[in-house]
């Protein structure tokens, strides 16, 4: 009896044992997310104090070195690792055995001769305990869940990083090439005042180029705030502050590729990686377990096992015993019926969010398909179209057939398709890590993030010529 | 901007580094289109030497010589000359490095000098290789009505593929032309039109020596264009002597003591030219109506020639040299002038070339201290264009293009070279002062 009484009270306690270490939980992501994570990444106080950090922003960045850096540094990410921690200690405690309780009586009589009357008895909640592996299994299915959230959180972290990388790249180009705009409008302006000192032109035309020209500067003042803006947005990002800013971007967006491979299969793929269906999946499992829980409470008697020992002078007395609450009454029937009622609803949004995550399929897909259209048309066909049209006002004003201001209108119109080429290569780069993470098991908004400020180039040029 | 200041901005924009990919793209544009794109080395044609003119009617006179052009040739049948006029589209050349496609006959523009006898009957059949179209009206030439080729009122147009005959008698001597009569606008624009010379069948005046024949003409040629606008109604930027822009004229080769006589005729659209001679004066002594008399020609350095008129001139050189001959509008010897830009006369550019070589590279200003020199710049310029160009001369550049030629006129005329330049006499050509003959003549300059 006693041998066999400490059986099973080993294996209550092998049961409780089912917890996970961090590392396994990191590995875990690790492989759903396709996104390495440093070994250390929770141990970090201040990433940016980092040496590993420093050396990385020392040198110029790319969209690579943004996306380690936020997986390091991200605080939301950071936070929702952390918060893996709530259900492993979840599972922990589900797997802990009930406490034995012991009770002590000392009973003394008026008779002093009687020798001090001790009783021992103690108990044990048996149902309980034997439950136990099932809570762990609810616990655990729970915990899986919350390696899929926190795995989906790595892959949103890693596109928002591309995404404002890519911004960042863009802000800065549309900077480089607003402040060619303004160069040329600033020698039209002096053109334009030296010709009228000259009394060559009238006044109108002085004025006319000097009006671009302030407007043109606005414009250049805009697109300074918006590469700053982005830059910023970046910084939250990546998680970084103080001097850690000053970075510089390693070089221009890529180019558009020929050809923008989209997969045969990409609604069942997108599907069948996604995180937010395995959680919900996970979910769902847990609520089959409590349902189930709930059932088998509710059948099942609560028995409490007991030993007693009395020692009345001399001899010990020893006895056992049992306590059995009949379900007779209440078998948990309610609770079990709201358990079901919960699955069934996160059913429901179970088969609701495949239906958006093909729609998300499809949508990314198209916009990845018309950007890589437009980054192409504007790099291989606009652009030059332009840069022609430039080169031939050019030869034509070196023929004399067109003043310096037609020129700089050309010139103009030439940087306005070369901003526009770059939005369209920001957008395609954007959609196209968009479509990535979706495929690596995470929607996101794949929008653009910024907004676009021409240069102007359809404005007027100089009157009178 | 001088071509040394050119030199230095150019090497100045091409140390500029400019890094934005943009710029490499226009770069390598620029690049791939240097080939296609013209400069100012612009071929001077040469010409050969024109052998005596043969006499062409009684009295000795001497058939006449057309200037980069021909003569058609007739066929004598049954006493009548005829002759062959065939309409069509072609290929030419206003000047070396700018052709376009125009209308004309016989592979001409203006098509083949007509040249006859008072007198004669000529039959001459027009066959219609035009798209549209055409009729030939004998411009000046009193006729049957029948003859005269005004669409719709004299006869019905001659259709495309098709070949007509007029055929009439030379009742009077002169200086006429010939032109479409049908869609003028057109077709005279593109090219349609010849001169037609009728030699009295007794010499009127004194016996000339030579006997040239310009037509005057202009058209609209956009820079880098194929084709003149026929649309034109201003503007027009290339003007010709017989179809062609200096430095594609013919010289005009004379002797010392030779009477000239040069016809010039007009079917220019909307010009008339004052057609200014150098180093002599002269008379007229004809239009297309008729002969002037004797004591009604005065002398003249300058004729103008309407629209629609020729006039007929005759002088007799004393001083050998190279003399300019050319309309004396002077937008009129200029070729594919543009006039849509701002005036830079008088403004210092050197900072804005500093400032626009930082976003264009190949920039320079042009114009600040007038437009001579401006057809020496080597710089690209659109295909099968001749903007602002002349020719290299015997002392610098003739910064004149369009209607120019030159008349040369020299002591041994049968073996001078007409592509040479006249050898002046020491001591007769213009020089720098110098110091002491200024102080000498009081000339002070301070
Ligand atoms: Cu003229």
């Amino acid at each position: 009896m006693r041998a066999s009484l400490i059986a099973i009270v080993l294996a209550l306690l092998g049961a409780g044992c089912a917890t996970t270490s961090i590392r396994g939980d990191l590995d875990r992501i690790e492989t759903i997310s396709g996104q390495a994570l440093p070994p250390d990444v929770l141990d970090q106080v201040d990433p940016v104090g980092d040496a590993r950090v420093r050396e990385i922003l020392r040198a110029p960045l790319d969209a690579d070195d943004a996306v380690r850096l936020a997986i390091a540094n991200h605080r939301e990410l950071r936070a929702a690792l952390r918060e893996l921690g709530i259900e492993r200690g979840r599972v922990l405690q589900a797997g802990l055995l009930p406490n034995p309780e012991i009770e002590i009586d000392l009973r003394s009589q008026d008779d002093p001769e009687q020798p001090l009357q001790v009783e021992l008895y103690a108990e044990f909640e048996l149902t309980h305990a034997l439950l136990t592996p099932m809570r762990v299994d609810v616990a655990s299915r729970e915990l899986d869940a919350a390696r899929f959230r926190a795995a989906g959180r790595v892959i949103e972290t890693a596109y928002l990083a591309r995404a404002a990388f890519y911004d960042a790249q863009a802000a800065e180009q549309r900077l480089a090439v607003a402040v060619r705009a303004l160069d040329a409008l600033a020698a039209a302006r002096d053109t334009a005042t030296m010709l009228f000192d000259a009394g060559n032109v009238p006044e109108l035309d002085v004025a006319t180029q000097i009006a671009a020209y302030e407007e043109a500067r606005a414009v250049t003042a805009e697109l300074e705030l918006a590469r700053a803006g982005s830059r910023e947005r970046l910084h939250r990002v990546l998680g970084l502050h103080g001097d850690a800013t000053e970075w510089s971007i390693a070089a221009p967006l890529d180019d558009v590729p020929e050809e923008s491979a989209i997969p045969e299969a990409l609604e069942r793929d997108a599907i069948e990686s996604s995180t937010e269906l395995a959680e919900t999946r996970m979910r769902l499992e847990a609520i089959a377990g409590r349902v189930g829980l709930s059932r088998t409470e509710g059948w099942l008697p609560d028995v409490t096992v007991d030993v007693h020992a009395e020692q009345d002078g001399q001899t010990w007395e020893m006895g056992g015993g049992a306590s059995i609450e009949l379900p007779i009454f209440d078998r948990n029937e309610g609770t079990t019926a709201a358990y079901e009622a919960e699955f069934d609803a996160l059913m429901e949004r179970y088969e609701g969010t495949a239906i958006d995550i093909r729609s998300a399929a499809r949508d990314a897909c198209n916009r990845l398909a018309s950007a890589h259209l437009r980054a192409k048309q504007y790099e291989g066909v606009i652009v030059p179209a332009r840069a022609r049209v430039f080169r031939q006002t050019l030869l034509q004003y070196n023929a004399m057939q067109v003043g310096v201001f037609e020129l700089v209108t050309a010139l103009r119109a030439q940087l306005s398709a070369e901003l526009s080429a770059i939005d369209a290569l920001r957008e395609y780069w954007t959609a196209r890590a968009a479509l990535e993470a979706l495929l690596r098991g995470r929607r996101v908004s794949g929008a653009v993030v910024s907004s676009s400020t021409g240069i102007g180039a359809d404005q007027g040029s100089a009157g009178g010529h | 901007m001088d071509r040394r200041s050119f030199l230095r901005w150019s090497g100045a924009a091409a140390g500029a580094a400019v890094l934005t990919r943009a710029a490499q793209v226009s770069a390598q544009d620029a690049h791939a289109h240097a080939e296609a794109s013209a400069t100012a080395a612009a071929a001077v044609p040469t010409f050969e030497r024109r052998p005596a003119s043969r006499v062409a009617a009684p009295g000795g006179q001497p058939a006449v010589i057309t200037p980069n052009g021909v003569s058609l040739p007739w066929t004598i049948r049954d006493g009548v000359k005829v002759g062959h006029l065939v309409a069509h589209e072609l290929d030419h050349e206003f000047a070396p490095g700018m052709r376009a496609r125009v209308w004309g006959y016989n592979g001409h523009t203006p098509g083949p000098t007509l040249e006859a006898v008072e007198g004669e009957r000529i039959r001459v059949y027009v066959t219609n290789r035009l798209p549209e179209p055409t009729t030939v009206h004998w411009h000046g030439l009193i006729l049957p009505n029948g003859m005269d080729g005004v669409s719709g009122l004299n006869q019905r147009p001659i259709p495309p593929g098709e070949t007509w005959v007029y055929e009439f008698d030379l009742r009077h001597p002169g200086t006429f032309m010939y032109h479409s009569h049908y869609d003028e606008m057109t077709q005279i624009a593109l090219g349609m039109a010849g001169m037609f010379i009728v030699h009295p069948r007794r010499p009127v005046g004194p016996r000339v020596d030579r006997d040239f024949v310009l037509m005057t003409h202009e058209w609209k040629l956009e820079v880098g264009a194929r084709r003149p606008d026929p649309n034109a109604m201003n503007d027009f930027n290339v003007l010709t002597f017989n179809g062609k822009s200096y430095p594609g004229t013919e010289p005009l080769l004379v002797g010392v003591g030779e009477r000239v006589r040069i016809r010039l005729g007009n079917l220019s659209p909307m010009d008339h030219h004052p057609i200014h001679l150098h180093g002599l004066n002269f008379v007229m002594t004809a239009t297309d109506g008729g002969y002037v008399s004797q004591s009604a020609q005065y002398p003249e350095t300058t004729v103008i020639v309407p629209v629609g008129s020729t006039r007929v001139i005759e002088f007799t050189p004393t001083e050998p040299g190279d003399w300019a001959m050319h309309c004396h509008m002077t937008h009129h010897v200029m070729t594919q002038m543009g006039h849509g830009l701002p005036p830079m006369v008088g403004v210092d550019t050197s900072t804005v070339d500093r400032r626009m070589s930082r976003v264009v590279p190949e920039y320079m200003s042009m114009g600040q201290t007038g437009m001579g020199g401006m057809g020496e710049m080597e710089m690209d310029i659109p295909p099968n264009s001749l903007p602002m160009r002349g020719a290299r001369g015997p002392f610098s550049y003739i910064d004149m293009g369009g209607m120019f030629t030159v008349l040369k006129v020299r002591e041994r005329p049968e073996s001078a070279d007409p592509n040479g330049w006249f050898e002046h006499p020491a001591g007769s050509v213009a020089g720098p002062a110098d110091a002491a003959r200024l102080r000498a003549d009081g000339i002070d300059l301070e």
